[in-house]
């Protein structure tokens, strides 16, 4: 893994050389020569390219693009570029510990605000789950909040894993909503109130948006949400914010899909375990899926169908498949998309898709600016030690806003301090 | 805190154990030297559920010319792997075609020994997860020793066949980890049975949970009582160590002398089976300083801690463990879901390892139990990446032989060996991929799941016109 830097004088540095780069004078050229390009874009997937990076923007990709003079060059062999990694689903700075209730925003208890919750003041971007997904090629995420109480959670918004105070990427990207088991459990107990509480906010939404000026003098009818509500659910009905909801069993699938078309929403579907089943339609109705690809027990009712191809069936429908880190795993390693989409691959789905579903298709479904490799666009990327969907590669290099990225984080510290443990005090004064 | 309860659901479900007498013979405590059984009393009552586990007959099975990772430190290039009578005949090259039998071209192909998995809540808390099957903790008292989780397991859980298909051919299930003394846990083979007695791996000894941390001091102390404090967890296991060995002596006084029939006491029962060395300490132990406190009180009391598990700081006193033979069941990278889980580093296996202490993958969760493999991938590229030399030849020890050892079986199967059981898995590369499967799995010889033969993948009475009256509960393939 050698990598020279040509800063004035030649200097033959390590990766982990590059760590020391960051943050300091960035190179303002960067050349990655002789790596396999998976671009997504028009260029689609180079098998051994060069790929040149100049004042923080992808400046050229060609198969050979000779010995252009570079601040930093690094030998690609044998490694891949991919775009940066996105998370469809976290709650990455709302969270730090998930048993430890001061360190979670996410979610709001007995309050009278629902789809009106914004969480996005609560992101901290400096908690210590940004430095260790971003070491793991996690470039991006959609954040977004929970609720035990309300079948709306809220708005979820985007960041960027700079771990800057400015990366929030848009705020009020999204609602989060519950319909299936879940919901249902939400709603008193059963899917049909869940699905009845969705349908009548929104009515409510629209009646609301029809006659706002009489609703706040007091000269409607009460209706049965908060203002903030009400507010909230407009871009919506509006079409300008997604509605990313989930369920699992096929037929509950179907009736989000009407309840779209009838409010003309623009649908996120979540979990989608039977999704195989209602491919055709979801695909019809182009609904994009974020996919559980590893949670293939059957361990709700509603979840009966859950099956490992369950990504490749629903790409081979045409649906938009993105691809969340195992569930089991939660916001910690969302980063753990890329082992998810290894496993969507491994059972059927083509590998540049398992590539796609976790960074363009994500960025497609939320709308960001994000996720493809083409000249002009800001520099976020990976580059990995080999295929990036494989359990046994890792990311050397993290890109994003075009600067390399530290990729120290706790659990490198932690290993460093105690590589070969022993008694005494010392391990106190290891950095 | 929907995440916590996600967490909680997959990953720990408050999940205990111990080094346990293998065939009341002679068995290496996981840790442990070799310890006798004793002749003295019956305390871990093998016989009161004896399994009724027997391998259906099997034709020799020739995996020829496969590359070979033996679960004892080898890797051997095209090389073959015979089964007979339900046991490895031999390992070698150009082996002698059986007469009749089964031929796998291996060619491609890479054979381990079967994926044992230390830590799995299979059947105790089965799927789809109902408020009435979930059978894994008896969270009604800080000790159940007296409870045996075997009594829970759902035999026809669809997990199992799931698990299968990962080349998982032996498990432990446990009791949760809510309470200080879960109970007793046991040691099953990945097959199909209409009673657990039908899947208990044959002579294994039980396994006794125990729980260190915040579990058993949330859940006792939200109700009032010790403990509610990691220094009340400790007064727990002391006071209930002191009665054990109190319980043991009456018992053998009374065995060797006579007098007085002792009253049987079900707890203290399983609690002396760990004192006499037939019943293994499974203790579920987070933290550095936890497990040292635990080693203190193993010393104190004369028993042996077989493995801690959920041990995400290992690698901080891994030099600990290897002095005192303890084994450390840990998770590739899971972490934060609670405070004893943040200082986690991705090299905690390879540092325990390195530290010459045994150390293994272990999953507690239905989804990563099919994906041992790549778990344990990921933990030996975290140890290269921390300067290690290790290589898959090693590395499979960690989801093979190690917890085999940590279970007291490893003198019958988790190894390659000449003589040992044949559990056998094929795989479609090499395991340490994420792209890799179990083409084919061998328990004791016999074909138990074979990816391309649907009539030899086995589905729980379950999933039998669950979807479709007429079908399985996923058609075609589906379960690959």
């Amino acid at each position: 893994m050698g990598i020279s830097i040509n800063v004035k004088t030649k200097l033959k540095a390590s990766l982990f050389g590059l760590v020391c780069l960051v943050g300091t004078a960035s190179a303002e050229t960067i050349l990655i020569k002789d790596a396999q390009i998976v671009t997504l874009s028009e260029q689609g997937t180079l098998d051994s390219g060069d790929l040149l990076v100049r004042d923080g923007q992808i400046a050229q990709i060609a198969e050979d693009l000779g010995d252009i003079p570079a601040d930093l060059v690094i030998d690609g062999r044998g490694k891949v570029i991919t775009p940066g990694l996105i998370a469809p689903s976290s709650e990455l700075g709302l969270t730090e510990i998930g048993a430890a209730a001061s360190t979670n925003d996410g979610a709001i208890e007995e309050q009278s605000i629902g789809a009106g919750f914004d969480p996005v003041v609560a992101f901290n971007p400096h908690s210590t789950l940004i430095p260790f997904n971003r070491a793991g090629g996690l470039t991006r995420a959609v954040v977004l909040p929970y609720s035990s109480e309300k079948v709306f959670a809220g708005q979820g918004f985007a960041i960027k894993l700079t771990g800057d105070f400015d990366s929030v990427t848009k705020p009020n990207l999204v609602q989060r909503a519950y319909f299936g088991e879940y919901g249902a459990e939400l709603a008193g107990g059963s899917r049909a109130m869940a699905y009845a509480q969705i349908a009548n906010a929104l009515a409510q939404a629209q009646e609301y948006a029809e006659n706002r000026d009489q609703v706040r003098r007091g000269e409607w009818r009460e209706l049965d949400y908060s203002v903030a509500d009400l507010e909230s659910l407009q871009p919506l009905l509006r079409g300008e914010q997604p509605l990313m909801i989930n369920a699992d069993r096929a037929s509950d699938i179907l009736h989000l899909l009407a309840l779209a078309n009838q409010y003309q929403l623009k649908l996120i579907l979540v979990g989608a375990a039977e999704g195989w089943m209602v491919a055709e339609q979801l695909s019809k109705a182009r609904v994009p899926v974020v996919v559980d690809v590893m949670g293939n027990t059957p361990d709700a009712f509603e979840k009966l169908g859950a099956r490992m191809d369950n990504a490749a069936l629903l790409h081979d429908a045409g649906v938009t498949v993105a691809i969340s880190g195992p569930g089991y795993a939660g916001s910690h390693n969302s980063y753990l998309s890329r082992q998810a989409a290894g496993n969507a691959v491994a059972y059927g789905l083509p590998f540049e898709e398992g590539v796609r579903a976790i960074t363009a298709n994500v960025a497609q479904t939320f709308g960001m600016d994000a996720g493809v490799l083409a000249p002009g666009n800001t520099a976020e990327l990976v580059l990995w030690s080999g295929d990036p969907l494989e359990v046994t590669s890792f990311a050397e290099l993290v890109m994003i806003d075009g600067k390399p990225q530290s990729l120290v984080n706790r659990s490198t510290r932690l290993r460093d301090r105690y590589l070969s443990p022993k008694a005494g005090t010392e391990h106190g004064y290891k950095k | 805190m929907r995440l916590f309860s996600e967490s909680m659901k997959g990953l720990e479900r408050l999940c205990v154990a111990v080094c346990g007498g293998l065939l009341v013979s002679t068995l290496a405590a996981c840790g442990g030297e070799d310890k006798k059984a004793t002749d003295g009393p019956d305390f871990a009552r093998q016989g009161d559920f004896p399994s009724t586990y027997t391998p259906q007959e099997s034709t020799p099975v020739l995996i020829r010319g496969a590359t070979v990772l033996t679960g004892t430190g080898e890797k051997l290039l095209n090389s073959d792997v015979l089964l007979e009578d339900g046991k490895i005949a031999e390992v070698g090259k150009d082996l002698k075609v059986p007469k009749k039998g089964l031929v796998v071209e291996g060619a491609g192909k890479w054979v381990t020994p079967g994926i044992i998995d230390v830590h799995s809540h299979l059947g105790n808390y089965p799927v789809p997860s109902i408020e009435s099957s979930q059978d894994g903790n008896e969270m009604t008292a800080p000790n159940t020793a007296q409870v045996w989780t075997e009594h829970s397991v759902w035999t026809q859980d669809p997990q199992f066949p799931l698990a299968l298909a990962g080349g998982v051919t032996t498990l432990q299930i446990l009791p949760g980890s809510a309470n200080l003394f879960g109970g007793r846990a046991v040691t099953l083979k990945n097959v199909p049975g209409r009673s657990v007695q039908d899947m208990k791996f044959p002579g294994a000894p039980y396994g006794l949970k125990m729980a260190c941390g915040e579990n058993p001091k949330r859940v006792y102390g939200g109700k009032g009582t010790l403990p509610s404090t990691r220094m009340g967890n400790v007064a727990g296991y002391r006071k209930a160590w002191t009665d054990a060995a109190a319980y043991k002596e009456k018992w053998e006084n009374f065995h060797k002398n006579g007098g007085d029939e002792p009253e049987r006491d079900l707890q203290l029962e399983t609690l002396a089976g760990v004192l006499n060395g037939d019943i293994l300490v499974h203790n579920h132990c987070y933290r550095g300083e936890e497990m040292a406190i635990m080693m203190d009180i193993a010393r104190d009391y004369d028993f042996q801690i077989s493995t801690f598990h959920h041990a995400v700081e290992a690698y901080k006193v891994a030099d600990l463990l290897a002095e005192n033979n303890v084994c450390a069941a840990m998770w590739a990278d899971w972490w934060g879901f609670k405070h004893e889980a943040f200082d986690m580093t991705e090299a905690n296996i390879a540092i325990v390892d390195q530290a010459k202490a045994c150390a293994m993958i272990h999953s507690d969760s239905a989804v990563g139990i099919q994906h041992l493999n790549e778990e344990t991938a990921k933990a030996m590229v975290a140890g290269q990446r921390a300067g290690f030399h290790i290589e898959p030849r090693h590395a499979v020890a960690w989801m093979t032989s190690n917890p085999a050892k940590a279970l007291g079986i490893e003198d019958v199967t988790g190894t390659l060996e000449e003589g040992k059981m044949a559990d056998v898995v094929v795989w479609s590369a090499n395991p340490f991929s994420v792209y890799s499967k179990a083409d084919k799995v061998f328990i004791d010889g016999v074909l138990m799941y074979d990816r391309t033969d649907p009539a030899r993948q086995p589905h729980t009475d379950f999933e039998l016109g669950i979807l479709d009256a007429e079908g399985e509960r996923l058609p075609e393939g589906g379960q690959q």
